[in-house]
């Protein structure tokens, strides 16, 4: 046992907050999750070993999951993933040092909770869609079409080139419209960043609890009028991961 | 037009609740959360962090050629057919397996329904598409 450790920081909670006997804390074994309580706060953490990487699948999923799980039961705000202090004496520190804020962050999103908006565009609808609309696109594709890859290279990337920039164009305006749409369901809005050519509007919204049912509605409507087009997920509910960035701590 | 609604195209059926495939994981809390950064006078211990990168879209010459390629695969032949747009004016799910998108303005709406019936039949594994990992260095 000679092996030293140090504390994994989930998220801060109002010191009510109990860790339920079930959560599944990161680490191989898993270890087991806490609440270092400091005055009205606390923070939810676990034991880690300081050898030895995290960020495996499973670690990834079970911060999130205990986040998402405290998340739906009260105010959370979650601390970035990796984050490892020496111990609870560190965690006394950081929640004293930084009471307000984490006290006005945590007011801030009782009753709240993070929804995801998450469009992928279905590919042959989306380029039969470009080059319906585009004759210089669409004689590319004639030009290349069942012709081999290294003979029509230069048109091929010209093709390419054109259905991105579309592609773009159209992101951008769909983002616009979901924010149109779903926005004015929500306290706050949050944009995200696409991690696919194929992304079509992407962003988190942060919803009242009594307007759930409201948003999932307004968000199965926006789905619907895009089904053809694009493949709509939301994902939910969560922490607020997506609206924390105003209380770094980083000065 | 003959409207029957309850062709499986109730709302709800579009939207899929979802996540927790690891993409999903990686996308959703990735460089997100408060920092606690060693500025702050706190005990912060460095560890090791596996390489996680979510994926960034860059256009690069390999995306086009990829579109390329796709105009292949699918055989993705554009019928401009005029006319449509009043269909489209009024869909209900039933304009036609194709037409549910009326709040795309032009462009959706010059495609032409037999285009889309005939891809969309063929476009079942979408996962092929799902983010991937990529090392910023394999760029």
């Amino acid at each position: 046992m000679a092996e030293e450790t140090g504390l994994f920081i989930y998220g801060i909670v109002p010191a009510d907050v109990e860790p339920t006997a079930d959560a599944i804390g990161v680490g191989e074994p898993p270890g087991e999750v806490t609440a270092v309580r400091h005055g009205e706060l606390a923070a939810l953490v676990s034991e880690v070993p300081l050898e030895g990487p995290l960020g495996r699948p499973a670690d990834l999923t079970a911060y999130q999951e205990l986040l998402d799980g405290t998340a739906a039961v009260a105010p959370v705000l979650p601390v970035r993933f990796g984050t490892v202090v020496t111990g609870a004496d560190a965690v006394a520190d950081l929640l004293e040092a930084h009471q307000d804020r984490f006290a006005a962050a945590l007011d801030e999103f009782e009753g709240r909770i993070q929804y995801i908006v998450h469009g992928r565009y279905e590919e042959p609808a989306l380029i039969g869609d470009v080059l319906a609309e585009n004759p210089a696109a669409a004689e590319l594709a004639d030009q290349v079409r069942g012709q081999p890859a290294e003979a029509t290279r230069p048109q091929r990337i010209r093709l390419g080139e054109m259905i991105s920039q579309a592609v773009e164009l159209r992101r951008e305006a769909e983002n616009r419209q979901l924010i149109e749409e779903l926005g004015g369901l929500a306290v706050a809005t949050a944009p995200r960043v696409p991690s696919n050519e194929l992304d079509a509007g992407s962003a988190a919204f942060l919803v009242d609890r009594d307007r759930e049912d409201e948003f999932v509605d307004a968000v199965e409507a926006y789905a619907e009028q895009r089904r053809e087009l694009i493949r709509t997920r939301l994902l939910g509910p969560l922490a607020p991961y997506d609206f924390v960035s105003a209380h770094q701590l980083v000065e | 037009m003959t409207v029957a609604t309850t062709g499986g195209d109730q709302a709800g059926g579009a939207l899929e609740r979802g996540g927790g495939s690891l993409a999903d994981v990686v996308e959703t809390v990735l460089d997100k959360g408060v920092v606690i950064d060693a500025q702050v006078s706190v005990a912060v211990v460095g560890i090791q962090l596996l390489e996680i990168n979510a994926r960034i879209v860059i256009a690069s010459v390999e995306t086009y050629l990829r579109f390329a390629e796709a105009v292949d695969r699918f055989d993705i032949t554009p019928k401009n057919q005029k006319g449509l747009p009043d269909l489209v004016e009024g869909a209900s799910g039933a304009v036609g397996k194709g037409k549910a998108m009326s709040g795309l303005g032009k462009a959706a709406k010059e495609i032409s329904g037999a285009v889309v019936d005939s891809l969309g039949d063929r476009d079942t594994d979408r996962d092929r598409e799902r983010p991937r990992r990529r090392r910023d260095k394999e760029r």
